[in-house]
């Protein structure tokens, strides 16, 4: 390397201070790296094909594994036969119910836990035998070969009926999966108050995550240690499941997932396919490679559970919200897994009202389980409280953004207790400006008064997402070499929001380093420290403030040894990036490279830990979102012409991510809202209808808009934690599909309480219309 | 997962018949359809016979009277794209250009998009139905908001498929195939079949035999045509309603003309009733609301797909409106 | 949905083997066009019937990325599993497995197809293009160039298939736009909804191309 050019850092970079030992870090006024829009430091292996993702593993020796499933939505499985399965060519290894070794094992769903294999199938999909083959074809075979004899019993999907007299039974002590009950102020009293009050009932759809890697995972046994690659939200959830499952320590367990496929919430947790996949490599003594196909995962890895609101709100005339009286019901499916949970979270915290009930029922249906969903019940929430805010503003006669905005809350009403930051005034009030919204309302109201038989709407809804300031627990691993390298050590995966890339720009922020010669350790229990699974919108604000915590032990200690080499106070040093200062002589100065200790030991170790959150104050992020949509009242086709969505999340990191999240985010709200439902057949079989991606239906490249505009609403949010940083990953998705709802309303004049609005939907709608 | 099967790719259209010949053998020509029918289970296929060696199948050829031949192995993008077909049969580029997704389109073949088998969720799902040889139709009693509203008889309440064949259709095309029994030439329009005559098989073709060509008739001079296909996404997705329409058209005038749906029955469905509302008259306003009534005429209607009736009165209005 | 019959009639099993199987699979020309002489159909003197059996395993020959493979195959295998797992070629993906996402699209010939709706069998001779190739060496393709640069993913398991669909687009169509980049990756899904910066990288890719 040259002298006197560190070919690793960025010369001239100012970096932060340095806090003293046991003093916070100060918040960061300016950024040089931080929030720019920098290319993933991973793009290479992505685009290249060379990043290895858990699907794409192959070991020596390796087989596939494939899983025989319940064919019925309730059934009690009275006989397996696998005794063709084991001779037919290629098979190692099969597993059913009453294999010795799964005498014992237990699977859990939140606070359930009934056996690996469990012979009563309550619902379809459910576990019956698994297999492992040469290849993959060869497993299925012998899969489909195993005959099973099934007691079919009567079954109940429609979660409406669920809690009927009639309803059969998902277990004996009956289909109520739990209940929620909040209340503050005295909703009679506000409803006495109000000059409008309306009550509407919404509905929402099953939503199946889908993510683009199917489920799966490798496992390989090395004696008695067990590797597992899964394709995972969290290494550590996979490992403590497996574990605890197995009955094996955790130490014995390595699960590895660098790269994965999307998960949506859906991987936040191991399958039992995992499991199955470690029983069946322990029989084969082979590698095993266990991945779902696209309709298993339609069936058994979760759903965003369908729900029905009743909404019933009063408004005073000058746009007071006086009540909010909520109720809601939804299936957790065959097994608990929140049929309702959060569901009613934006009517309890969104907008200011003091009076406010809300009750909750959550079933039992047999189908497959809920888990949670980008944004857990938030976007149903939406679909009913925006709307209603909608019919309010009409029913006064006030703009709906005008409405909103007399309802800003100062404080958490959920909570009671203050945001650290809010910036629900700002994301609706420029995100309007930005839109042009005024405008595009002119627009639409003269498109609709002409003859034309497309009709234009606008259409906005805003959100809170529940948590999203993240927390501990978290420990990150910085390592300094004497070249000036530096080496980032983390748990947590990168589910594709671009993880890796903003904690390297927190380290180079912080080091001076340049992002490109980080590498990045991570998500992989073996070598990589404890984190939580990325989800709920926190990884950012738990990982980032870990990593500049960490980065900042690397200079205290650098700064230590380098008072050694200088012979000065180390308080009296600043660490300038490439070089070591004394504050009261610039001229006395050492690279960090010549650092002597450095040098010596070759590397320094900076230990993060994420400190607490604020203790008497929420962190939230928010957001509000634009629309502008045309619908054809001859067809019902309707086409979404642009979104722009309006976030505050803190800090912007990566300003590239950050608007794809943003974008990705109004996508899959575009797919909540007009096109995506799982479809059982409830009055005959209780099978389910569409498991696949043809009947099943994301949108695609042409049913979303060209036009979509992202607007960081950035504010200082020293409090939340030092980066000032919160989630954005769920916010993004969760008023997408009502403020299209509220476009279509402006459109058609038609409300549309039911998602998705389809041209199938629109049509029906629109043909009342001309009836009635 | 695939099952296994045997694979045979015949250089002679004669070779192909006699291997077809045995039972348990399927065609494969662009494969799409063919492969996501046997991973999901609904047919018993041990062999599959290749027309991929076949090369004389391929391609777009203007015939001595001025019609058109296309070729049974013709990509449905060749179609889409063919200068001849976009400029002569432009409701035919149309439709394949609406066909799928662009890489079903460059390997799904126009033979193979004629025979291509029904997308009933039940049929192509774990559901013994009656098309696959069971006692019952599990849309008529169940999820059918996507199914047929004309010519099922309550039978079996496929809707066809295909966006090219009722546009053929309306173009008065004929298949040419080869058989055991020999050559045979069929109209489009009754190379499928309904329910009420046999609601296990979707064509009129015989064991063994193969369509090897596609015969486009000359248009008349003053043809317009035009294919429109609404659905519930823009890409991937079969039609929740559409229609073809070719028109002899003399002015404003409609001299004859054919109007075929798609999305509305088990087979490509003739909607003669439009047809006659608008023969021999001005395309004005009042001649087509009258059109657009009568399409609903004879359509049965399930309580999930009722809206169809109004989507098509709104396919037909717009389509009348954009030819004439 | 497991077949264990064997055909028995008319296979013709005897007279099997992979040389004889190569023989009739060895066609080469592509695309001809029709002729006269070729409408009167089967007019070419005809092979003998011979059929690869179903649990047979037969080497075929697999041009990816200009380089050829050879490669025991089953006649159920799809180009995408034996990409994968045989030959091990994983930056193609799979999402479905039957032609609804377009994870596996690869180039044949030049055009973009669903690898897990191509029997390996039927891939003999034709040109494949996978992710791979569109490397040249270490470097990076324009495609691949524009996708890093515009951020046109997030978890990335879409975007070889997306790229491929945008090589395939841009290898017949110089500069296409807006509406054509939209329908040229119309059929490749996008669950984590990067769709907005895979059209700009698309747009981009055309420009690094022509540059
Ligand atoms: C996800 C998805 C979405 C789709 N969407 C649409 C759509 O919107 N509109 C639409 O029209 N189609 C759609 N299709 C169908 C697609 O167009 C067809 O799969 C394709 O056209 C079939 O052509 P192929 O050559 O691949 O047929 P293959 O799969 O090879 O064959 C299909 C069937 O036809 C038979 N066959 C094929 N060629 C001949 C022949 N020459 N003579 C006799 N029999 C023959 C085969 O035995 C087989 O049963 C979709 C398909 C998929 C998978
Ligand atoms: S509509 Fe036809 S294919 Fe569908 S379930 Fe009924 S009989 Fe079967
Ligand atoms: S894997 Fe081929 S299209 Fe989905
Ligand atoms: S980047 Fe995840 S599916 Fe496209």
């Amino acid at each position: 390397m040259a002298e006197d050019s560190n070919v690793y850092y960025t010369e001239g970079l100012p970096v932060p201070e340095t806090p003293a030992p046991g003093d916070k870090p100060a918040f960061w006024k300016q950024t040089d790296v931080v929030g720019k829009r920098i290319p993933r430091v991973d793009a290479y292996e992505r685009v290249s094909g060379t990043a290895v993702y858990p699907s794409d593993i192959k070991l020596p020796n390796m087989v596939y594994g494939a899983i025989l499933r319940c064919p019925h939505p309730h059934a009690k499985v009275k006989k397996v036969d696998a005794s063709r399965a084991k001779t037919m060519p290629g098979v190692r290894a099969v597993i059913t119910g009453v294999s010795p070794k799964v005498k014992g094992l237990n699977w859990k769903y939140r606070n359930y836990t009934g056996p690996l294999f469990d012979s009563h199938c309550r619902f379809e999909g459910e576990v019956v035998a698994a297999v492992a083959a040469d290849t993959r074809y060869q497993a299925w075979d012998a899969a489909h070969a195993i005959e099973v004899a099934y007691e079919v019993l009567p079954y109940v999907a429609d979660y409406k009926e669920a809690l009927s007299e009639s309803a059969p039974k998902v277990h004996d002590g009956g289909n109520l999966a739990g209940m929620d009950e909040y209340e503050r102020g005295d909703i009679s009293r506000g409803f006495a108050e109000a000059d409008a009050v309306l009550e509407e009932t919404y509905e929402t759809p099953c939503q199946i995550h889908t993510p683009m890697e199917l489920h799966g995972c490798v496992a390989n046994w090395d004696g008695d240690r067990l590797t597992i690659w899964e394709s995972s939200q969290g290494v550590y959830a996979v490992q403590s499941n497996v574990a605890e499952v197995l009955g094996i320590p955790l130490s014995k367990v390595r699960v590895i997932g660098h790269y994965m496929g999307g998960g949506f919430g859906s991987k936040l947790k191991p399958g039992k396919y995992t499991v199955l996949a470690s029983l069946l490599a322990k029989q084969a003594a082979r590698p095993v490679k266990m991945i779902l196909t696209r309709e298993e995962t339609y069936l058994c890895v979760g759903n965003r559970p369908a729900n029905t609101m009743r909404l019933k709100a009063g408004v005073k005339s000058d746009g007071t919200l006086t009540a909010f009286e909520f109720e809601c019901i939804g299936p957790s499916g065959a097994y608990p897994g929140g049929g309702t949970a959060l569901v009613d979270w934006l009517v309890r915290d969104l907008y200011k009202c003091d009076n406010v009930r809300c009750r909750s029922k959550d079933v039992y249906i047999n189908a497959g389980t809920a888990r949670p969903f980008r944004a857990p019940g938030h976007p149903q929430g939406s679909w009913a409280l925006e709307q209603m805010m909608d019919a309010l503003a009409e029913k006064i006669g006030m703009n709906p953004v005008k409405l909103r905005l007399k309802n800003i809350p100062a404080i958490s009403q959920g909570r009671s207790e203050p945001y650290t930051t809010t910036g629900l005034k700002a994301c609706i009030e420029r995100g309007a400006q930005q839109f042009g919204w005024k405008n595009a309302l002119k627009r639409a109201k003269e498109q609709n008064q002409s003859a034309s038989h497309i009709k234009r709407g606008v259409g906005m809804g805003a959100c809170v997402w529940y948590v999203g300031g993240g927390g501990p627990p978290s420990t990150v691993i910085i390592k300094l070499f004497r070249d000036g390298s530096v080496n980032l050590n983390m748990g947590a995966s990168d589910i594709g929001t671009g993880t890796k890339t903003v904690m390297a720009l927190v380290t180079a922020e912080e080091l001076g380093v340049k992002p490109e010669v980080i590498q990045i350790e991570h998500a992989d229990t073996g070598t990589t420290q404890y984190a939580t699974p990325s989800g709920g919108s926190k990884t950012v604000p738990t990982e980032s403030p870990t990593v500049r915590n960490a980065a900042i032990d690397v200079k205290r200690q650098i700064l230590e040894m380098a008072a050694e080499d200088l012979d000065v106070r180390t308080a009296e040093l600043d660490y300038e990036g490439t070089e070591i200062v004394w504050r009261k002589d610039k001229s006395k100065r050492i690279r960090v490279t010549d650092v002597g200790r450095l040098k010596k030991r070759g590397v320094v170790v900076g230990v993060g830990y994420r400190g607490p959150n604020p203790r008497t104050k929420t962190v939230n992020p928010f957001g509000a979102q634009f629309c502008e949509v045309e619908v054809n009242t001859k067809t019902g086709e309707m086409r979404v012409l642009r979104f722009l969505g309006a976030h505050d999340s803190g800090r912007v990191l990566d300003r590239l991510t950050y608007d794809n999240q943003v974008f990705g985010g109004i996508v899959m709200g575009i797919g909540f809202g007009m096109t995506e439902f799982r479809q059982l057949d409830g009055k005959q079989t209780g099978k389910l209808c569409n498991r696949n991606w043809h009947d099943y239906k994301l949108p695609t490249a042409l049913d979303v808009p060209v036009d979509m505009e992202s607007l960081p609403i950035e504010i200082d949010d020293p409090e939340a934690n030092n980066t000032g940083t919160k989630g954005l990953g769920e916010p993004v998705t969760i008023p997408t599909a009502s403020a299209i709802a509220n476009a279509l309303y402006m459109a058609t004049g038609i409300r549309f309480t039911n998602a998705p609005v389809s041209p199938m939907g629109m049509c029906r709608r629109l043909a009342a219309r001309k009836e009635g | 997962m695939l099952p296994q099967f045997s694979y045979v790719r015949p250089e002679t259209l004669k070779d192909t018949v006699k291997h077809l010949s045995a039972g348990g053998a399927a065609i494969h020509a662009g494969g799409t359809d063919l492969l996501g029918c046997l991973r999901d289970g609904i047919m018993d296929v041990d062999k599959v016979v290749s027309l991929s060696a076949l090369h004389d199948l391929r391609g777009v050829k203007e015939t001595a009277d001025g019609g058109l031949i296309i070729g049974a192995l013709t990509t449905i993008t060749e179609v889409s794209e063919n200068p001849m077909i976009l400029k002569k049969y432009p409701c035919l580029a149309q439709g394949a250009s609406e066909v799928a997704s662009p890489q079903l389109r460059n390997q799904g073949t126009l033979g193979g998009n004629l025979c291509q088998k029904p997308r009933c969720w039940y049929y192509r799902g774990e559901f013994n139905c009656l098309r696959k040889g069971g006692d019952i139709c599990y849309a008529l009693g169940g999820e059918h908001q996507f199914h047929a509203i004309f010519g099922h008889d309550r039978i079996c309440i496929i809707t066809h498929p295909s966006d090219t064949a009722p546009p053929l259709a309306a173009l008065a095309a004929k298949v040419r195939t080869m058989g055991p029994d020999g050559k045979r030439t069929l109209p489009v329009e009754t190379f499928h079949v309904l329910p009420r005559k046999n609601p296990q098989v979707e064509t009129v073709l015989k064991p063994g035999e193969v369509i090897t060509y596609i015969e486009l008739p000359r248009p008349a001079g003053n043809m317009r045509s035009s294919y429109r296909k609404v659905r519930a996404r823009r890409s991937w997705d079969f039609a929740l309603a559409g229609a073809a329409i070719a028109l002899e058209m003399d002015g404003d005038r409609v001299i004859d003309g054919r109007v075929v749906l798609s999305g509305a029955a088990p087979v490509p469905w003739r909607a003669q009733s439009v047809e006659n509302a608008i023969r021999g008259k001005t395309l004005d306003d009042a001649t087509i609301k009258r059109a657009a009534q009568a399409v609903a005429e004879g359509a049965d209607p399930l309580p999930e797909n009722t809206y169809k009736l109004d989507l098509f009165k709104g396919v037909i209005e717009e389509e009348l409106n954009a030819v004439r | 949905m497991c077949s264990e019959h064997r055909d028995n009639e008319g296979t013709g099993k005897q007279g099997m083997t992979r040389r004889g199987f190569m023989q009739i699979m060895g066609t080469g020309a592509v695309g001809a066009s029709l002729s006269g002489a070729a409408m009167a159909a089967g007019s070419k003197p005809e092979p003998p019937a011979k059929i690869l059996d179903a649990t047979d395993t037969v080497k075929i020959n697999l041009n990816i990325n200009g380089v050829n493979h050879a490669v025991l195959v089953e006649p159920r295998w799809t180009l995408l599993y034996v990409l994968r797992e045989t030959i091990g070629l994983t930056g193609t993906k799979e999402g479905c497995g039957r032609g609804e996402c377009g994870a596996c699209t690869v180039l044949i010939d030049d055009i973009p197809r669903y690898a897990c709706m191509t029997l390996a069998v039927e891939a003999e001779s034709r040109r494949i293009t996978t992710v791979e190739g569109l490397m040249m060496g270490e470097e990076l393709g324009p495609v691949q160039t524009a996708f890093l640069e515009e951020d046109a993913f997030q978890c990335g398991y879409c975007t070889s298939g997306q790229m491929m669909a945008v090589e395939g687009l841009l290898r017949k169509t110089l500069k296409p736009s807006m509406d054509k980049i939209r329908r040229g990756v119309s059929g490749n899904l996008c669950r984590c909804g990067a769709y907005n910066h895979i059209f700009r990288a698309a747009s981009r890719a055309a420009g690094l191309k022509t540059k």
